[in-house]
């Protein structure tokens, strides 16, 4: 490999450290006590990690938010991937107005449905459960959108091949198409996972239980927690915010290396 | 085993022109078809239409003596090498080869024994392990064909599985084709442009042009007897001769007539013989082995014709090329059909 130019990679370092600045002094900060803070001084403490996550909950939450996070991003993949085979794949009456309204899905605003979810969920008894925070998220226009898109670019003919060989159209699917679809499936799979991580509206609305609380919910209300007068324990809610952000960069690095391009290389002339 | 009977197929793709006009081929079980054509003529078409990949807008397709026109392609027991290979890029050519038989729930040593043994009489057992993007055009060809060869189908498909090999792998590939064929006694269908493919693999040739069946015949039928002058030029390498008849004969004869002569019913003269023969000056000359192939041009027109190499100079300068009329071949020149008992007259 050729050595990199060194003032570009001198730029690259000065950017590197200038977007983690604020994520590196804010997990400096989840480590002082909350009276070195505010006076000024240096007072290292794991005391602010021990409040988070047994006085305030978050290791609970931190599950909560796995579970929604985790089953959205499982149950919305499958049913966006199923949906965008079909669309990719076969012709079927109403087939177009079906896309159609798919891609229509990504034009209203989220707020809009808000109320008429609530609603919904209401009736059928669902608010206050986990269900009720996953269900109204499985349906995802853009995923099922951006996964068809990225089907029609896999050859036809190996579906074709597969059938020859014998497999049913769900065997194409599983065997052939979703592996070749890899990188979209897992960087459409890291989107979903962080929009719902980062949820706030819907679980605030949905949900009025402590124990069903989610990080985001958890985060907003340590605000109310005042050492002093009119004052935030900012440590505390430092350390809280660190713990939402480490299961998202693990992800991220679990995720990457699935993310390669050139998948389809040498499969047809 | 099974036949596989064509009635009047019509094909259009959506919204291009029809391709095929009311093809008719009655498949023997058993039988060995080669379907050749020029490109564009609508072979591959054929044969997805019998693999169920595309539906035909007229006509009937009858497999094993069941009407097929609605039957999914992966119940209609058709192994197929596609034109372009169609290989599974994220599975090794071992993975590639066993596909079908996994599919089918043969238990992974047996389907592995079976990929291995395929692997090895397509001479890709080095690459078993391999991805296709990383193969050459001709393993990956060759895992195509592997990929068909390993299931036991009554019937299989080839649409050029050769077209990629060198000369050698050809002709060894050619024989485990033949041989493949003897042992399950499957119906195949084969396409190909080699003549030679043609000649020595099929039971029955069928020509294609342009969307219509111009002849189906064994491949002495259809060197013999070619339908009209497109298959009698299509097959035998160099091309028939074309000549008009009324150039060629001193006496009046019918008009409208062409005259078909192959290379080898012309004999080369190095000097004027005694009996009949057109004067020709040499345009050029090919050596092809033991023969020269000499372009030539006479009074009737441009003629092609084979002389043994030892008897001439590398590049005559003007032959006598005596024709053979027993083994000529007369056509309408309007119709281009061939005129059956004609050849008697002339
Ligand atoms: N998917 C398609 N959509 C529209 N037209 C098509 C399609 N596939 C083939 N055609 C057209 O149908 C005709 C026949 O194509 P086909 O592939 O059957 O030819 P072929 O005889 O196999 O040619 P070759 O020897 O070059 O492979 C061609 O004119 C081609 O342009
Ligand atoms: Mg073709």
């Amino acid at each position: 490999m050729k050595p990199d130019n060194p003032i570009l990679a001198a730029a690259a370092l000065v950017a590197g450290l200038l977007f983690l600045s604020p994520v590196l002094y804010s997990i400096f900060m989840s480590f002082q006590t909350a009276d070195a803070y505010y006076r000024g001084g240096l007072d290292f403490t794991l005391d602010n990690y021990g409040r988070a996550i047994g006085q305030y909950h978050f290791a609970r939450y931190l599950m909560n938010s796995l579970i929604v996070s985790g089953c959205v991003t499982v149950i919305a993949l499958t049913v966006s991937t199923m949906a965008a085979f079909a669309f990719a794949r076969f012709r079927f009456p109403g087939g177009d107005l079906l896309f159609a309204a798919t891609v229509a899905t990504l034009m209203i605003p989220s707020h809009i449905s808000l109320i008429p979810n609530y609603l919904t969920l209401a009736k059928a008894g669902l608010l206050d459960t986990y269900a009720g925070l996953i269900l109204p998220a499985i349906s995802n226009g853009f995923a099922a959108f951006f996964l068809r898109q990225y089907i029609r670019g896999i050859p036809r003919a190996l579906d074709e091949a597969a059938y020859m060989d014998g497999a049913t159209p769900l065997q194409v699917l599983w065997r052939v198409i979703v592996p070749l679809s890899r990188p979209a499936i897992f960087s459409m799979g890291l989107y979903v996972f962080l929009t719902e991580w980062n949820n706030y509206i819907w679980p605030l609305v949905a949900i009025g239980k402590d124990d069903l609380y989610t990080l985001q919910i958890g985060l907003a209300r340590l605000y109310r927690v005042n050492p002093g007068e009119g004052l935030v324990d900012w440590p505390l809610v430092m350390a809280a915010s660190t713990i939402t952000i480490i299961p998202v960069l693990f992800g991220f690095l679990l995720v990457e290396r699935h993310l390669v391009r050139g998948i389809t290389m040498g499969a047809v002339k | 085993m099974s036949g596989i009977t064509l009635h009047d197929i019509r094909k259009a793709y959506p919204g291009g022109p029809e391709v095929l006009h009311g093809v008719s081929l009655d498949i023997r079980a058993g039988e060995f078809v080669v379907v050749v054509g020029p490109s564009g003529c609508g072979k591959s078409t054929l044969l997805r239409l019998i693999a169920g990949l595309e539906r035909c807008d007229r006509g009937e397709i009858v497999i094993g003596g069941r009407r097929a026109n609605d039957l999914a392609p992966q119940n209609r027991d058709i192994a197929m090498i596609f034109q372009n290979y169609a290989l599974y890029p994220h599975m090794t050519v071992r993975q590639n080869i066993a596909f079908g038989l996994e599919l089918r729930g043969m238990p992974k040593a047996e389907r592995n024994a079976r990929a291995e043994a395929v692997a090895r009489t397509l001479q890709l057992e080095a690459y078993l392990d391999r991805k296709p993007g990383a193969l050459s055009g001709g393993q990956r060809q060759r895992v195509a064909m592997g990929r068909a060869m390993a299931r036991n189908a009554s019937t299989f498909l080839m649409d050029e599985p050769l077209s990629n090999l060198d000369n050698a792998l050809r002709v060894a590939m050619r024989t485990e084709i033949k041989e493949l064929h003897r042992a399950l006694g499957a119906t195949i269908v084969y396409v190909t442009h080699d003549q030679t493919e043609a000649l020595s693999l099929a039971d029955r040739i069928a020509v294609l042009k342009d969307g219509h069946l111009l002849q189906f015949g064994t491949p002495a039928e259809i060197y013999d007897t070619p339908a009209d002058m497109f298959v009698a030029g299509f097959l035998g390498t160099p091309a028939m001769n074309f000549l008009p008849l009324d150039r060629l004969s001193p006496s009046p004869v019918p008009p409208g007539r062409t005259i078909g002569l192959r290379p080898e019913a012309i004999r080369v003269h190095a000097d004027e013989p005694s009996g009949l023969a057109l004067p020709a000056k040499v345009l050029l000359s090919e050596m092809n082995g033991a023969e020269l192939i000499l372009h030539c041009e006479t009074d009737a027109g441009r003629v092609t014709a084979i002389a043994p190499r030892h008897e001439f100079s590398f590049h005559p300068a003007r032959v006598w090329l005596g024709c053979d009329m027993s083994r000529a071949h007369v056509f309408d020149s309007r119709t281009g059909l061939r005129l059956e008992h004609a050849a008697m007259e002339v």
